[in-house]
């Protein structure tokens, strides 16, 4: 003990040394071929799952669609029929709405009505965080979601600043979505207990329409349905990466604002704010 | 190479020791069945809503994994330091931290929403992600631990009828220091993206500072090896059996309390150049909501500053008492309890801060309000449970004391 320090000396014979550099080797390759090689049980899964980029982006290169909205709060009325036909056709559960609207006061002290749906974030820090790629940012500017693939940690939860995210705490019960069929049909499936879920600018819609020669945000298959079924016409949706889309031209004639752009996490839903101002 | 084992007497049962595993077998069941209600009915059994949606289970994760820092913070010691003397208390140090990353890959694994996925970060990676991150280092270090640990395990006289599994394990454990400084390697990465995990986060004011990694990892550095130290102590008053020299223990103490020193300096000057001189609007909006509607002002001070730092630092450091086992055991349990509160306030806390991002002034996310349920609990004292069980039952039956030369004096004296 007197002496302090003490050399630990490695004593490895060139027999031990090829044991343990064998195990490693050995071990590497199994886990590759186990994981994505061909004994792994997850080749039954799409290639794009594992890959977790944008395939499911049809012909559309990227650079060619950057899905965007305006939302009009100087047109908005607060009816919350977006939130409703958003509810019926996404089948999202009360209490989870993917799409909200609040009424809030301006400075004034006029009250004028807010709404918000996902905010589709080109630098999103819920695609960032996300330690299964679950969530993604496709090539036409969309944040998707894999539900086969979240694990429900609500990491993404946690990050997004926008409080655009739901996790579905329980089972769903069978009729618990009231705004069906009066508000919509559901397109899309249920999401199943213990994972997240958020809004999608219903892509199924997006899909399908460009797949058919729709142009969304102007042919009614192809655009979100809170866009659909605003009475007012406060909510624009198109290809922002389109010079002479209906909603390029909104954003170039108004004066329009994005949520908390000190975040830097550069949203692609705009908003116009009301006259009398914020 | 049978004498390797230790000569133990046959009187291990005694009753105390009957009622104490005892007392841990219903605590295991207790977490048995809350987590088979989680399982069956989902996370909707606690309290963790949208608003608040990391509570008990992330804090129980993030202490456990800080309270193993002794495994590599002494592995470094022995391995990168060259403090073979230290090499006595290494197994236990790596046994403990065994114990408190399967603690907390087991709450991890209540956590989350679809536990039957718990594969699905080695199969799809996310580089980016800080968590993706700590789930592979921790994994790895788990691997890790267990391997350096092997050796000590076949040393067991039940090991006797298959001497090829012990001249493995015996072949591993040469490999013990390259496995100790990878060890450490990967340790000094997870530990500090634990704190990034948060730090990294910026629509969360009292989250997003450069600080949060380095605090994180020193807290660990500096509680770890006390707990290391304080079961040591405990393991001989309960015993009787001096199994590791006090002067390593002795020596142990002094450290923390210098690591928690460097804490406590870091800490104080994040405090002021984050609160008080940074002044960013969101963050002082944060802290005054915290300081008005919610205890954090309390926790911070009482349970951090006084527990978790003044206390273990006066013990472990100044003369009259850092001599007396049973000082630096109420320290370490301090140092401890000073941790679990650090990151309780972290992660439940931070989060009951609404965010802001509409642009009117009304409406506003209410503060989030969280108290763990049932189940949570339920949960969280099956994991202790466990916890104590794996150390009770490692202490008392694994050659975990590994001092190479008293090994003759090992078994006397029960």
């Amino acid at each position: 003990m007197s002496k302090k320090k003490t050399k630990v000396k490695l004593e490895l014979t060139r027999r031990d040394f090829l044991v343990v550099a064998g195990a490693a080797v050995g071990s590497v390759v199994a886990a590759e071929t186990l994981t994505t090689g061909l004994l792994s049980p997850f080749a039954n899964l799409k290639q794009q799952q594992v890959e977790g980029v944008a395939e499911a982006v049809h012909e559309s290169g990227a650079g060619v669609f950057h899905w965007g909205m305006v939302i009009n709060l100087d047109k908005c009325i607060g009816c919350a029929y977006c939130q409703r036909a958003c509810s019926a056709t996404n089948d999202v559960a009360e209490g989870m709405e993917w799409n909200i609207v609040v009424e809030e006061k301006n400075t004034a002290g006029n009250t004028f009505y807010f709404s918000r749906p996902c905010l589709h974030c080109q630098h999103a820090p819920c695609v960032e965080v996300c330690p299964v790629k679950a969530t993604y940012l496709r090539s036409d500017g969309l944040v998707v979601m894999d539900y086969d693939r979240c694990i429900g940690c609500r990491y993404c939860q946690v990050a997004c600043p926008y409080d655009a995210r739901r996790f579905n705490w329980e089972r769903r019960h069978v009729d618990d979505n009231a705004w069906i069929p009066t508000w919509g049909i559901p397109e899309v499936d249920r999401r199943p207990r213990g994972v997240v879920e958020k809004c999608t600018f219903c892509i199924q819609r997006i899909d399908k329409g460009l797949e058919n020669g729709l142009v969304p945000g102007e042919d009614y298959d192809a655009t979100p349905a809170c866009v659909n079924v605003c009475p007012v016409e406060a909510r624009v949706f198109g290809n922002l990466n389109d010079p002479n889309s209906k909603i390029s031209k909104v954003i170039e004639e108004n004066a329009t604002l994005r949520l908390s752009e000190d975040l830097g996490t550069n949203p692609s839903v705009y908003y116009i704010p009301p006259k009398e101002g914020l | 190479m049978a004498t390797t084992t230790l000569a133990r007497k046959p009187s291990v049962w005694t009753p105390g020791f009957l009622a104490w595993l005892g007392l841990l077998g219903v605590l295991v069941v207790i977490g048995l069945v809350s987590a088979f209600w989680v399982f069956v009915r989902g996370l909707v059994l606690t309290n963790m809503t949208d608003i608040v949606p990391w509570g008990l289970w992330i804090t129980i994760d993030l202490s456990a994994i800080a309270l193993g820092a002794g495994a590599f913070t002494l592995s470094a010691f022995v391995y990168l330091g060259g403090y073979k003397k230290y090499h006595s208390i290494v197994r236990l140090a790596v046994f403990i931290g065994f114990i408190g990353y399967t603690s907390a890959l087991l709450t991890l694994v209540m956590d989350i929403g679809r536990p039957d996925r718990f594969w699905h970060p080695w199969a799809y990676w996310n580089v980016h992600s800080v968590l993706w991150e700590i789930t592979w280092c921790i994994t790895i270090y788990l691997t890790i631990m267990i391997l350096e640990f092997l050796p000590v395990v076949t040393d067991l006289k039940f090991f006797d009828r298959w001497p090829w599994v012990r001249k493995v394990a015996h072949i591993l454990h040469k490999a013990a220091p390259v496995l100790a400084l990878l060890g450490v390697m990967v340790s000094l990465l997870h530990q500090s993206s634990l704190g990034a995990t948060y730090g990294i986060v910026k629509s969360r004011p009292i989250w997003f500072k450069p600080s949060m990694p380095i605090m994180f990892i020193l807290s660990a550095v500096a509680v770890g090896p006390a707990l290391t130290m304080a079961v040591a102590f405990v393991t001989e008053m309960i015993t009787g059996k001096r199994r590791v020299d006090h002067q390593i223990l002795f020596n142990i103490a002094r450290f923390s309390g210098f690591a928690l020193l460097v804490y406590a300096y870091i800490k104080i000057w994040d405090l002021a150049s984050v609160t008080y001189y940074g002044r960013m609007p969101a963050v002082n909006e944060a802290l005054s909501l915290l300081y008005r509607q919610t205890a954090y002002n309390f926790g911070f001070w009482f349970g951090e500053i006084i527990i978790g730092l003044v206390i273990p630092i006066i013990l472990f450091l100044v003369p009259r008492f850092n001599r007396n086992p049973k000082y630096l055991v109420l320290g370490a349990v301090c140092a401890v309890i000073g941790v679990i509160f650090n990151r309780w306030d972290i992660t439940v806390t931070g989060l009951y801060v609404p965010l802001e991002y509409s642009p009117g002034t009304q409406y506003q996310l209410p503060a989030g309000t969280y108290f763990p349920g049932l189940v949570e609990w339920g949960v969280a004292i099956g994991i202790v449970g466990y916890a104590l069980l794996m150390l009770t039952l490692g202490t008392r039956f694994l050659p975990l004391f590994g001092d190479p030369k008293p090994r003759s004096q090992a078994g006397q004296g029960d």
